[in-house]
Parts: structure tokens; C-alpha cells; sequence
């Protein structure tokens, strides 16, 4: 059995937990019978089922699911015409826009243009119209919220102009750049669709179709203040690196080691001191730079993995329209079947550009091994199927395990609750 | 282990709840036992000096003892001898063959594993615990590998019972629907599915472990594996390989019988083939004498015997002892191997079929694994490579027997220099194919399944002209030009991370 809350389905959000684990269970849509009634509660996944056993009891089940599923996509999706917004679309910009937006869907999708921007000027409906860019136009049209029309000729007045069809949005909005990076792709529709069932506010990141604005200090390390408290503390840290040269191996002795030669030590921090030899990438000694640095000079800075949304939890108490605020997630829209996972230098031009967002002082070693310094999620479309990955910077030469205490975390440390679908869980071995 | 299975309703379970406590008492013993058995990182030793307390005045007084005999007798860190090792190319690792320098290298950093075992060699122990358990003496301390068998084999009954409950359950549903079986029949025929509720079937396929032998008509009562005892129980059906019953017939016209008889000795029947094999063993291994030899030996992969040799300075490898064996022109010497020449044989057996070139490549596999088991071994973490999890390896705090691993490493080769990108290159790259994302998915779903965390450890490989040595290598320079960078990979969900 599937965690529940991992696929929570609500009656007026269907399509919850389409995600990834469909195609792990068995799928029986009786559920759906009970939906359209008033105390539906949230379904439950039934057994798996691997074959066919000649019980009539299994058939009728197999025929109920059927039935329920086909009367599910038959049912006749109708706008309400208590809620019934007409939007019109505007071919110049391939946008669309609403001249009475009205209804709870309105107040995290579309803009209000400034009258420099509109394309139809200023004129006195200005301040009311909303502009809608493409996927959010077709997550409306698709959701039955917005009824898109085409646009007219201007001498007939009493015209309203034809329904745009799903169809005819999808070959409006789908592709509707030049190159990939500009335009909506399905990748980056399937992404923002998923994540706008799922309950997010997703707005298009200013990298969206270009390498983005240049890069502020917040994606920096902050370098420490020169107080006089951290001038004591460096004199401090100088002597002791003076008194314990000691420790550090020469380059000489590196040659051919041992790095530990054979002679008395005090403690094992000592010996892990001399083995220190590899270098590290340190995320909190990248502070902030000439626009045009990059830690891969010899190569071009690639442009080709970006920051495509910022997104804010459902509830988000800092986001508004006018003044979004920094976001909860930054999401790169991949497409599984044209790119591989990405190199070093692809993703440090990713990380560049999101904020330095260190772990907490007072974390926990594995937590703060786990969240990293920087992080970005990829979203990874392969033929629709959406499945995200969160990259952290984690920086494990920071951490000086042989500093610590030993003996390791005790106790067993599950993650979560309620795993375990049959009896395979637990971790396999040491 | 041994519960009556007749009565599986709350006598047994008061009887697992009185004995939930002792057994977590147990386990904290056993682990502060591993605590103290590991507890030194590394094969070193070190002298700290004692502890120096302003209101204990003795103290001072044994501080100066330690600092007196320790500038008179001046003790070190490395072992009187080092510890010796066989390069083996069939193999393609290194051999300790002195039981004691394995126990050491084992218990001291976890260096290496059993030849004959899953990790710590513990071949000589199991091959203890089964002579005496052959001898039918009281169990001794099982071996984790037979740990591991107990749990398959419940695990294996488990299965198969739960394929026999279904199998019945859709039986049943098939003679109801043909009319055969009243439906109004169900109360009873529900009572043998009723009968071990779903918590309770592994708890009770424990006692049946061993099928009836069937050897010339006669049928020998089951015997328990572990305790030894008879098993006549006969109302269970006992599940055989291919998921049908085999009824206890001869034993089910007694339901009256003793449901398991407890008996120290073998049934004296007639013996099986088994039985008769078993005893031939024994006469064999008392007229060998009680000592057994001990045929393992500890096996140490190329960066685990490179970091001993080259880090540490504990190990001396010598080259294997049959020439003929070796396919290559290894340079056969008497002596032992020198840093250098460790190296360039370690990158020469590290791809296969191994070549037989001195030039050493910067993304030669054995060097970036090296590098990867250096760092972070350097920063105390104990690596075990990882390749049952699909990854390079496993990184522990404290060590397997002390933590479970909590991340996964895997290595990818990062060409990063502008050399690598120039068409000769790029041709000269030894790990071509990148990476796809169905590989990476399968490498972290498996992550997920064990609880542990995927971590991608890029390695950014120097150009070839960095390594531009005058006439011997300089390990330390080479290693130095090597730049290392984690990142740690996890799945993220929508729907749990919505608040």
C-alpha cells in the first residue's frame, strides 16, 4: 500500500498524485464511481493483481473499474455560467488576455501590463485587463475556467469571435517560440501544469528564455565582517596553524608517502590532519565576483541548463502578485530525452545563479550534509512522465568527521513513517 | 524462537513482550561491545596523554608519568612489522594472508573482506558454529551470514505460505461461484485462513523450517533447524517448493499428538542419506582434531591496499607468488612493490583486459577511484565499496558493524578542462558515455529502497600536461591536481513538500 498522503487526491483537485507511482499498483478506478458524491472520501489503492484467476469476482471487479473509468471521461465538463470568463487572444504577442477577470483563479495567474506595455494601449479598461501568457491560458482553457476566443474583425461590433478549441490551444501556445530555450515546449508545460494541480503559485524565472539578469550578492558567500572580534579570531587561527605545522604534511613527503610517517602521535585528528590531501570545492569561499568570473574560465559558460520556474508553496504567506518575494523552489525543466545529467560545469553555472542558502549551524551533521549550500530541483520530462530531483551542494570536506565524536548516530533512524509496501523495506544490508 | 503454535493467542505474545526489554539491553551491550572493538579509525596507534583535572592533584601526577615514559621509551604509531600483502592479478586485489593482520586491518579501519565471507571474515567462526551444531550441542554465536540465511529461509516460508492463503481463497471463490460451496459454508472454511492471522505468519513459518523428507515411504518427523527439537505438529500444511500442500497424513490421524516434542537428540529412526553424510562429516573432522584451518583470507581492493601503502605506510605488497599466473608482464621482483610501482600497476589492472602500457592517463578508473576513496577517507569517514547498491561506495561514520551507511557515493569523471574539450582531447578520454537519467533514476530509487542518499562526486580531472613528471611520479602533485565536488541528489515531491 502506497502512502496516502504521497498521492493525496481531493475531490476538487483530481489528478493529485499522477506523478510517478501509477504504474506501481494496480490500477482500479472504482474510486471514481463515488466521487461526484458529497462525502466522498479519499480513495484507497486496492491489492496488486498480477493475473487473471477465472473468479467471476475478479472479472466483475476488473468490469466495475472499467465502467467507473469510462464514466469518468464521459462525464460532460460544462463551464458554469455563474463563472463563465471569456478571454480573447491576442496573435501579435501570443497571449490572451481577460477584460473582467473574475474568480479565485485569477488572483495568482496573468498581469496587469503598465501602459507602456499593453499591446492595446492605454485605453480605460486598462487597469482591469489580465494578461495571460500561454501556459497559463491553456492550464485555464484545459481546467474549463476560460473561454479563449479568436479574435474578430474590428468593424463587426456584436461579434464575440469563435471558441478557441483545446486543440487549437495547444497548436497556438505549444512551440510558439523559435528555439527551444524561448518558447513553451511540452516538457516546460507538462512541468507547470503539474505543478500548478499540485497547489503551487509557478511563475516564469527571469532566466526563462535568455541566461537571466546578472548574477546579485545574495548568490555569493558573504564574506565575514571585519570586526575586531574576527581579527582576534584570525591572529588566533594563525598561531595555531604556526604551532601545529607541525601537522601538515611537506610536499616532499608526499612524493611517494607515507603521509603518516612512523613516530608518536597524541590523538587520530593528528594523523586525518596529515592525510588532508585532496582538494575541495568550498561553497563558503565563493564569494561575490567580477561579473565575469566563472570557476571553469577555460571553458564557454554554458547557458543551456536554467532556472525555468520559481515556485511558492500553496500557503505561502510572502508571495503577492505585484511583489513575489524570493521563492520557495527554483525548478529547471529537463528533457530526459535530449540531454544527460549534466556535467560539472553545467551545473555550476546552474547553482551560480541560485542563492547561497547555507545549512544551519545547529543541523545536524547528515542534515546538513543533505541540504547543502546551494540547491536547485530539476525537473527530468521524460515523455510526460515529470520526476524531480533536488541537487544540493553538499560540501563534505567541510565537515571534519574525525573531529567528532565517535560511535556514530545510535538507534534506528528511519526516514518518514509509514513505508513499507510488503515486507522488502529496511535497508539491505549494512 | 520457539513458540507452541498451538497457542498463538495471548500467551505468546505476553511472553515476546516480557522479552522485548532484555533484548533491547542486549542489543546496546552488543553494541557498545562493537564500540569498543572498533574503536581506533585507523591501524595507527596513538598515545594521547591522560587527562589533566586542577582539582584532582594525582592527575598532574600521571600526566607527567605518560610524558616521562613516552620521551624515554618513545612509542609509535605503526605496527613492529608491516603487514603483508599479496598482489593478485586473477583477482585483481591484494591478499593478507596472516589472520591476525586481517583481524587488524578489519577491526582497525575496516580494510577489506573475507574471501569466503560478505565482509568481515568470519568463515573460521561459521565454520565453528556449524561443526557444533553438528555435534548438537547448544547453539553457539551465529555468524552473520547465518543470520542472514535464517532470515531468507523465514522469509522464503513466509511467501509461500501467503501464496498457498491466496491460492485457497481463490479456490474457495471459484467452488462458490460454481455452486460446490454454499456460501453459508464460509464460516468454516474461513477458519484455516482466519487461523494465522497476516502478523503472525512469519512468527509461526518459523517452526516450519524443514520439510518431511520422503526417503523409501517413511516419513521422518520435521526437525527444527535451530533448536533441534521435533516438530509433529500436525494440523499445518506444510508448503513445499512449488506451492502446493503436502498434508501431513500420517501424522493428521493423531491431532492429539504433542505438538512439538522437545528432544536434545536425533530422532532415532532410521537414518536418511542426510543424516548418514552428516555423521561421516563429523568422524572426519574429529579424526582431523578439533581446530579447524582456517582457509580465508582477508582480500583488499587497489585503493584500500594503495591508501595502506601509500597513506598510512602499513603495507608491503609483494607481487604474486606463481609467475605463471600472472597474464602480463608484471614485474616480477622478489622484493616487495614500491609506491610507484603500485601505482602504475593498480592503473594498469584497473580496466579489463588490463593493459599493458606504462603511461598513465589522468581519468585512468583507478585513479579517480582513488582519489574519491582518499578524500574521504581523509576526512574520517570509512568507505566500503558499494557496488551491491549499484555505486562506487558506501560511506559510513563509525564503520558497518557501528552506523548503517547513510550515503551512496558515485563517481563521475568531470572534464572540465579546456584540454579535454579540444578535439584531441576528447579523443583521448577514457570514460566516453555520460551518464543518462534512466541510470541515475534506477541508482536512486535503489538509494531510496535501502535508506540511504545518493551523493554525485564529480572529480575534475587535470589535463594530461599537468602531469608532465620529470622522470618518476610525484603521487602527491598528481593527487593534488585533482579537484573533487559533491552533490548530493534526492527525490523531491510536489505533493510532500507543499508545507
Amino acid at each position: 500500500m502506497a502512502d496516502v498522503d504521497e498521492d493525496a487526491f481531493t475531490p476538487s483537485a483530481p489528478g493529485g498524485g499522477e506523478d510517478q507511482d501509477l504504474g506501481d499498483e494496480v490500477q482500479d478506478f472504482r474510486f471514481l464511481a463515488s466521487i461526484s458524491r458529497e462525502d466522498a472520501s479519499i480513495p484507497k489503492r486496492g491489492d496488486k493483481d498480477f493475473e487473471p484467476h477465472g473468479t467471476a469476482l475478479q472479472s466483475n471487479i476488473l468490469t466495475a473499474s472499467r465502467q467507473a473509468m469510462h464514466n469518468a471521461l464521459s462525464y460532460q465538463r460544462m463551464h458554469q455560467p455563474k463563472n463563465h470568463v471569456v478571454a480573447h487572444y491576442h496573435p501579435e504577442t501570443n497571449m490572451a488576455y481577460v477584460p473582467n477577470p473574475k474568480g479565485i483563479h485569477f488572483t495568482k495567474v496573468g498581469s496587469v501590463l503598465s501602459a507602456k506595455h499593453d499591446p492595446l494601449g492605454d485605453d480605460e479598461r486598462r487597469g482591469q485587463r489580465l494578461w495571460l501568457l500561454p501556459e497559463e491560458t491553456l492550464l485555464l482553457l484545459e481546467r474549463g475556467v476560460l473561454d479563449v476566443r479568436w479574435p474578430v474583425d474590428l468593424d463587426d461590433e456584436g461579434d464575440e469571435g469563435l471558441p478557441m478549441s483545446l486543440q487549437g490551444a495547444y497548436a497556438m501556445f505549444i512551440g510558439d517560440g523559435e528555439t527551444d530555450t524561448s518558447s513553451l515546449t511540452l516538457e516546460r508545460y507538462l512541468v507547470y501544469s503539474n505543478l500548478k494541480r499540485t497547489g503551487y503559485t509557478v511563475q516564469r524565472a527571469a532566466s526563462w528564455n535568455s541566461n537571466g539578469p546578472p548574477l546579485g550578492p545574495e548568490c555569493f558567500a558573504p564574506r565575514s565582517g571585519r570586526t575586531w572580534d574576527v581579527g582576534l579570531l584570525e591572529t588566533a587561527r594563525w598561531w595555531y596553524l604556526l604551532l601545529s605545522a607541525k601537522e601538515e604534511t611537506a610536499p616532499a613527503e608526499q612524493r611517494v608517502g607515507p603521509l603518516v610517517p612512523n613516530r608518536l602521535y597524541r590523538g587520530y585528528p593528528e594523523i586525518y590532519r596529515r592525510l588532508a590531501l585532496i582538494n575541495y570545492y568550498n561553497p563558503t569561499r565563493q564569494h561575490i565576483q567580477d561579473p565575469e568570473f566563472s570557476l571553469y574560465p577555460q571553458l564557454p559558460r554554458t547557458e543551456d541548463l536554467r532556472v525555468t520556474y520559481n515556485i511558492w508553496k500553496p500557503n505561502s504567506p510572502t508571495f503577492k502578485k505585484s511583489a513575489p518575494g524570493p521563492p520557495d523552489f527554483r525548478i529547471a525543466v529537463v528533457n530526459a530525452r535530449e540531454v544527460d545529467i549534466p556535467s560539472l560545469e553545467q551545473l555550476d553555472a546552474l547553482l551560480e545563479t541560485t542563492p547561497y542558502d547555507p545549512p544551519k549551524d545547529t543541523a545536524q551533521l547528515y542534515q546538513k550534509l543533505k541540504y547543502g549550500y546551494k540547491n536547485v530541483i530539476l525537473a527530468i520530462v521524460d515523455q510526460g512522465i515529470v520526476s524531480y530531483l533536488r541537487f544540493g551542494d553538499a560540501a563534505f570536506g567541510l565537515e571534519h568527521l574525525y573531529e567528532r565524536q565517535r560511535g556514530g548516530p545510535g538507534g534506528k533512524r528511519g526516514r518518514g513513517g509509514g513505508r513499507g509496501r510488503g515486507g522488502r523495506g529496511g535497508r539491505g544490508g549494512r | 524462537m520457539s513458540v507452541p503454535s498451538g497457542a498463538n493467542g495471548s500467551p505468546s505474545d505476553a511472553k515476546t513482550a516480557s522479552t522485548q526489554p532484555g533484548k533491547r539491553s542486549q542489543k546496546a551491550k552488543a553494541r557498545r561491545r562493537n564500540l569498543a572493538i572498533h574503536a581506533k579509525p585507523l591501524p595507527l596507534e596513538t598515545h594521547p596523554l591522560p587527562a589533566f583535572h586542577p582539582s584532582n592533584p594525582i592527575s598532574l601526577l600521571r600526566l607527567c608519568y605518560a610524558w616521562i615514559s613516552d620521551a624515554l621509551f618513545s612509542p609509535t604509531s605503526h605496527p613492529a612489522r608491516d603487514f603483508v600483502g599479496y598482489f593478485s592479478p586473477e583477482t585483481r586485489s591484494v591478499h593478507v594472508t596472516d589472520p591476525r593482520c586481517a583481524r587488524i586491518l578489519w577491526q582497525m579501519g575496516f580494510f577489506g573482506k573475507g574471501t569466503l565471507s560478505r565482509s568481515e571474515p568470519s568463515w573460521l567462526k561459521r565454520e565453528e558454529a556449524r561443526v557444533r551444531e553438528q555435534r548438537m550441542k547448544p547453539k553457539g554465536r551465529l555468524a552473520a551470514e547465518d543470520w542472514t540465511n535464517v532470515r531468507r529461509e523465514e522469509r522464503r516460508m513466509f511467501k509461500l505460505e501467503r501464496a498457498r492463503l491466496e491460492k485457497e481463497k481463490i479456490e474457495r471463490q471459484r467452488l462458490i461461484e460454481a455452486g460446490d460451496l454454499p456460501p453459508d459454508e464460509e464460516e468454516e472454511s474461513t477458519e484455516l485462513t482466519a487461523e494465522p492471522p497476516p502478523e503472525d505468519i512469519p512468527k509461526l513459518t518459523t517452526e516450519i523450517t524443514v520439510d518431511a523428507p520422503v526417503v523409501g515411504g517413511h516419513v521422518t518427523p520435521p526437525m527444527d533447524l535451530q533448536n533441534g527439537h521435533i516438530n509433529g505438529d500436525s494440523k499445518r500444511l506444510r508448503p513445499t517448493l512449488n506451492g502446493t500442500l503436502l498434508p501431513a497424513h500420517d501424522l493428521a490421524s493423531q491431532p492429539s499428538s504433542p505438538l512439538i516434542v522437545r528432544s536434545p537428540q536425533p530422532f532415532p529412526g532410521p537414518k536418511t542419506v542426510e543424516e548418514e553424510e552428516a555423521a561421516e562429516e563429523d568422524e572426519e573432522e574429529e579424526s582431523r582434531g578439533r581446530a579447524i584451518e582456517n582457509q580465508e583470507h582477508l582480500q583488499l581492493t587497489f585503493e584500500e591496499a594503495f591508501f595502506l601503502v601509500y597513506a598510512l605506510g602499513v603495507l608491503t605488497i609483494h607481487p604474486a607468488k606463481r609467475r605463471d599466473l600472472s597474464p602480463l608482464s608484471v614485474k616480477f621482483k622478489p622484493q616487495p612493490y614500491s609506491t610507484i610501482d603500485l601505482l602504475e600497476l593498480f592503473c594498469q589492472y584497473s580496466s579489463f583486459p588490463p593493459q599493458d602500457t606504462v603511461w598513465i592517463s589522468p581519468d585512468e578508473q583507478f585513479l579517480l577511484n582513488y582519489v574519491a576513496y582518499h578524500h574521504f577517507r581523509s576526512l574520517g569517514w570509512v568507505v566500503r565499496p558499494g557496488q551491491k547498491f549499484g555505486v562506487d561506495y558506501l560511506i559510513y561514520q563509525g564503520g558497518p558493524v557501528i552506523a548503517h551507511a547513510e550515503f551512496a557515493v558515485l563517481i563521475v569523471p568531470a572534464y572540465t578542462d579546456r584540454y579535454w574539450n579540444t578535439p584531441g582531447g576528447r579523443a583521448r578520454r577514457r570514460v566516453y558515455e555520460e551518464k543518462d537519467w534512466w541510470q541515475l533514476h534506477c541508482t536512486n530509487r535503489v538509494q531510496s529502497r535501502v535508506l540511504k542518499t545518493l551523493v554525485l562526486c564529480y572529480i575534475d580531472i587535470p589535463s594530461e600536461l599537468d602531469m608532465d613528471f620529470d622522470d618518476v611520479i610525484d603521487v602527491g602533485k598528481l593527487m593534488r591536481s585533482y579537484k573533487v565536488r559533491e552533490f548530493v541528489v534526492r527525490r523531491w515531491l510536489p505533493n510532500r513538500s507543499r508545507d
